[in-house]
């Protein structure tokens, strides 16, 4: 394959696009784990289990609603809250009395919560298949240089940028990012000053739960639901949080934006395994900035 | 002191609980596949298929007058959980013969112990072509097509047709290669016109394919081999459909035009996609087929996919074998069962004798609406006879003995 | 461990162990087989993390290097047979050197993380090498000495090696290596302060915790007879760091004890219901709430500082 030529064409610049949409669908699960481990300091591997549940929970709520462009509109809303309701009672019930052990014994507990949530799926919506369909609105594709991108692609493309400016605004704009954010460095200190760190604890998890189901309500037109879900997006986000640096909204765009293009750009210069190249590029980070691309938090 | 006691105390009677396995009056079928995970909407009807037929039989008195029971175990679709259920099955259930399981890996493993141990063991669903080709062995039978297999089958309904540029692409596992190279293969020989421009391969459980559908239409083939498998099927066509790959360019997968592909998608599956499948419950239209589905319907509320027809007919073989045999005598079983031909809903199957595999029809097919049903269907079906598609005993015989 | 509770086990432990494949029938023998060398691998595994404190999250990777290393020796080289039980090890000791030199530079989450990067690409290796490796479908009817292919013999050897691999295991942590590591886990800064080279030590514990978790994988060929590329990737990672946790990673026999447990669990839940996953989540979940240290945590009074937010 003539990859010096492939490189250059206007497959590029179709391939450049379609990572982008990639990444946002990374980039919202990412920065809910972003916000959790870098805030919280939980490494959450139940993520993945509520990213399923709210691809699953999607499908509910187009299934009750009937179809159609507004069930699918409703479904982007409530399913993200279902699955912030279920973040919530993780963290009330369980974390809030947790936060002074071990990270990794918190790992054990977000491991377990993993199993729940999967057998738990399993018993709600049983073992078949579902299936979301794109709505009417979105259906087929537009033509960039003469390659297919579909319309839910531009829309994914649409909607990153929108939700990355709005956990931005949440984060330096409101009073609760600001103190979400001293929490993370110096969890005490705050405490110290008079500021409930509890319920601040809670809505961080409950906003990094919301933006799991998120990505999975978005997902569910492009994909199979199924159960197994769970594993496939836990490892790639752990590693573009890492890579982006812990807590850092920004770290996240910038980790996935790394995930997603070198995917896509990969598959043109080495067709055959372009699957290697994000862990290419996180072993290259890792090497050369062992910390992350952007400040973390702790 | 006391906690550990006790610990341990817990510990050892959990060594207690175990099956009790006594065999006596019945049949005792064990049953290791995947009950958990995606690979569960296949298997479920593996074993809904084999009920429906085992209580038939049971209702009609049974097999040389015992009944015939059945145990399962999940395997997490994972070959070492596979291999531990099967020994529990074995050892501690002390079941007649073990049936299963979707995953290749862990059905090469369990055939290796069902040798060592000498219990039969019918494999379901998996598709390897080893399981009954270079690894098989007098304990181990297939109730369903393999790699090899389809790869024949497509092979010679393409090689009529005038594509000659391909393009090969798939979900980047074992399954995955052996599919594409089973069909491209064997075109070559039969059509060495045809030629390969390039391959692409993806992680399996991908879900986003447009990377790859780009610059597979970049480079024209006039016709791509999709290996895909398990949950790849249903994503690789939403991204047929919303691209209009399917309008583009002719392509074809391992088992497109199977129900269990194209009725998650309802109306939306994409149409014009090639396929081969060794069921479809609403062909061929005969008496066989219809009360098959008939009566699956009748008990499970849904129509019959593969799966079924795979447990199905295990549980005839199995019975009719040991009916046979005239005893429930392992040695026996398996010498009863070579060459036995037994009707199914999809005509006669015969259990070959030199390799233990299964001959059934394979469909091959392109997907259409329908106005009669909520999911597309297949049209244009030409149906290839087993004996057509599958390796002779002889290359069998060679593939064994290296 | 209580000193009084020590001799009675040294005593009673042993001839239960021994006794077993007599008293219990075959399947029962084989588990208690994967059950040690599970053990063997927590034990390992918690060298690099209990002792060393390294986010060693990636061990699956040794565990699997070694079971491939012995398989392929067995199957493919004309070599006898003790020959291929010392190169899986080895090559899962020279794995964890390589990736150890590379990784040590970063701290906690970050080496754990760079770790399950580097683990992945050579499972990808491992799984798309199908002429070599056997890819996704493993390698299996691996030929075995007469003397431990069947059950009760594969039992004897794996206890052999286990028993003697824990041993030095043991008089490692023991010694007064083992004691500078947990300084070094305990406060790098104050132990490079007194002239402890740091990184060194902590490679020299990775490449033994990489190189026993070689021998456990070893083992599994031995038991199994068989070898597949799931055994080296992260979801198995993080099972082996589950059964350290739960078992108490501040204790020696800590894993041994969570190791036992969910494999016997996994097992014997697997056979009785189809929800396994609930059954071991709620478990786990009871432990981290009522045990915050593991199981065995509770005999053990933890003589570490905890970590200070922002350090």
């Amino acid at each position: 394959m003539d990859f010096a030529a492939n490189l250059f064409s206007a497959g590029t610049l179709s391939q450049i696009l379609v990572g982008l949409s990639r990444t946002t669908i990374l980039f919202i699960v990412s920065s809910g784990m972003s916000l959790i481990l870098g805030v919280l300091r939980i490494p959450n591997v139940a993520h993945g289990s509520l990213y399923m549940i709210g691809a699953f929970a999607a499908w509910s709520v187009i299934q009750f609603l009937g179809g159609g462009l507004f069930a699918f509109l409703a479904a982007m809303i409530v399913a993200p809250l279902i699955v912030a309701a279920v973040g919530f009672v993780l963290e009330r019930g369980f974390f809030s009395y947790l936060y002074e052990r071990e990270h990794l014994m918190l790992l054990l507990l977000t491991f377990a919560f993993m199993l729940i949530l999967g057998d738990l799926v399993k018993i709600v919506w049983g073992p078949e298949y579902r299936s979301v369909t794109v709505p009417a609105f979105f259906q087929g594709s537009a033509e960039i240089f003469g390659l297919p991108l579909p319309w839910y692609n531009l829309f994914l493309l649409l909607v990153g940028p929108c939700i990355a400016v709005f956990l931005w605004l949440v984060i330096n704009r409101t009073n609760f990012g600001k103190i979400a954010r001293a929490a993370a460095v110096d969890g005490e200190m705050v405490g110290a000053v008079g500021i409930n760190t509890g319920w601040i604890f809670a809505f961080t998890f409950v906003l990094g739960s919301f933006l799991a189901g998120l990505g999975g309500a978005l997902i569910a037109p492009m994909v199979n639901i199924s159960l197994g879900m769970d594993h496939t997006l836990i490892m790639e986000t752990f590693l573009i949080v890492i890579i982006g640096g812990l807590g850092n909204m920004w770290g996240a765009l910038l980790g996935s934006l790394i995930f997603g293009l070198t995917q896509s750009l990969g598959i043109l210069v080495w067709p055959q395994f372009g699957i290697a190249f994000p862990y290419l590029a996180v072993v290259a980070v890792l090497v050369v900035r062992p910390r992350g691309l952007l400040r973390s938090t702790w | 002191m006391r906690k550990i006691t006790w610990f341990s105390a817990v510990v050892l009677s959990m060594f207690c609980i175990a099956g009790s396995g006594v065999a006596g009056d019945t049949i005792k079928v064990g049953f290791v596949d995947t009950y958990s995970g995606p690979a569960t909407t296949f298997t479920n009807d593996v074993l809904d298929g084999f009920k429906m037929a085992a209580e038939k039989i049971n209702a009609k008195g049974g097999v040389l007058g015992k009944k015939i029971t059945w145990v399962t175990r999940d395997d997490k679709f994972k070959p070492d959980i596979g291999l531990t259920m099967a020994k529990e099955l074995i050892l501690s259930e002390n079941v007649d013969l073990l049936v299963g399981t979707i995953n290749s890996a862990t059905a090469l493993a369990v055939s290796d112990l069902c040798r060592k141990e000498k219990v039969p063991f019918l494999v379901t669903f998996s598709k390897s072509d080893k399981i009954t080709g270079s690894m098989g062995h007098r304990y181990v039978f297939g109730m369903n097509e393999n790699t090899e297999m389809a790869g024949r089958a497509t092979a010679r309904a393409l090689a009529k047709r005038k594509f000659v540029k391909y393009w090969i692409a798939g979900d980047d596992y074992e399954y995955g290669h052996a599919i594409a190279n089973g069909v491209f293969d064997h075109l070559k020989t039969l059509n060495p016109k045809v030629e390969l421009l390039g391959q692409s391969w993806w992680k399996v459980g991908e879900t986003d394919f447009t990377p790859y559908i780009t610059q597979i239409l970049a480079a024209k083939p006039d016709f791509v081999i999709v290996a895909t498998g398990g949950g790849g099927m249903v994503n690789f066509q939403k991204a047929a459909q919303s691209t209009g790959f399917n309008r583009k360019v002719p392509f074809y997968q391992h088992t497109a035009i199977e129900l269990s592909t194209l009725m998650p998608q309802g109306k939306n599956a994409p149409e014009g996609v090639y396929g081969t499948a060794n069921y479809l419950f609403y062909y061929p239209d005969t008496k066989e087929n219809k009360a098959f589905v008939e009566e699956f319907r009748k008990a499970y509320n849904r129509y019959p996919k593969s799966g079924a027809l795979y447990g199905y007919m295990t549980a005839e073989f199995i019975a009719k074998s040991f009916e046979k045999a005239g005893k429930v005598d392992r040695e026996k079983f398996i010498d009863a069962m070579e060459g036995m031909t037994l009707p199914s809903p999809v005509g006669p199957m015969e259990m070959r004798a030199c390799d233990h595999q299964v001959t059934l029809p394979m469909f091959f097919g392109v997907t259409k609406t329908s106005a009669q049903y909520d999911f597309l269907i297949a049209g244009d079906i030409v149906s290839v006879p087993g004996k057509d598609y599958m390796p002779s005993c002889a290359e069998v015989a060679k593939a064994r003995a290296k | 461990m209580r000193r009084s509770a020590a001799p009675l086990l040294l005593l009673l432990l042993p001839a239960t162990l021994l006794a077993l494949p007599h008293v219990l029938p075959r399947f029962h023998t084989y588990v208690a087989s994967i059950v040690l060398l599970t053990a063997l691998l927590a034990t390992s595994l918690n060298l690099a993390i209990g002792y060393t404190g390294l986010y060693q999250f990636g061990h699956a990777v040794f565990y699997g290097v070694g079971a491939y290393g012995t398989a392929l020796m067995l199957t493919r080289s004309g070599m006898p047979a003790p020959i291929a039980f010392l190169v899986g090890p080895l090559a899962a000791a020279a794995l964890s050197l390589a990736m150890g030199v590379i990784c040590i530079r970063l701290s906690k989450l970050y080496f754990g993380m760079l770790q399950i990067s580097l683990g992945s690409l050579v499972w990808a290796v491992v799984y798309r090498w199908y002429s070599f490796t056997g890819g996704d479908d493993g390698i299996h009817g691996i030929p075995l000495p007469d003397a431990i292919a069947s059950t009760k013999g594969a039992y004897y050897f794996t206890l052999a090696v286990t028993a003697l691999c824990v041993f030095a295991m043991y008089r490692i942590v023991r010694s007064p290596f083992g004691k500078v590591i947990q300084g070094v886990r305990d406060n790098p800064v104050r132990a490079a302060a007194i002239g402890v080279d740091v990184k060194l030590h902590q490679l020299a514990s990775l490449v033994i915790a990489g190189f026993f978790g070689g021998v456990a994988g070893s083992l599994f060929v031995v038991v199994e007879s068989s070898v597949f590329p799931d055994m080296m990737f992260w979801t198995f990672s993080l099972e082996v760091l589950i059964m350290c946790l739960l078992g108490g990673m501040y204790t020696f026999f800590g894993p041994f004890v969570g190791a036992s447990a969910i494999v016997l669990l996994r097992v014997f839940a697997s056979v009785h219901t189809r929800y396994w996953g609930l059954i071991l989540g709620t478990i786990l979940t009871l432990v981290i709430i009522l045990l915050p240290d593991g199981v065995l945590g509770v005999f053990v009074r933890r003589s570490v500082p905890k970590e200070t937010p922002g350090a």
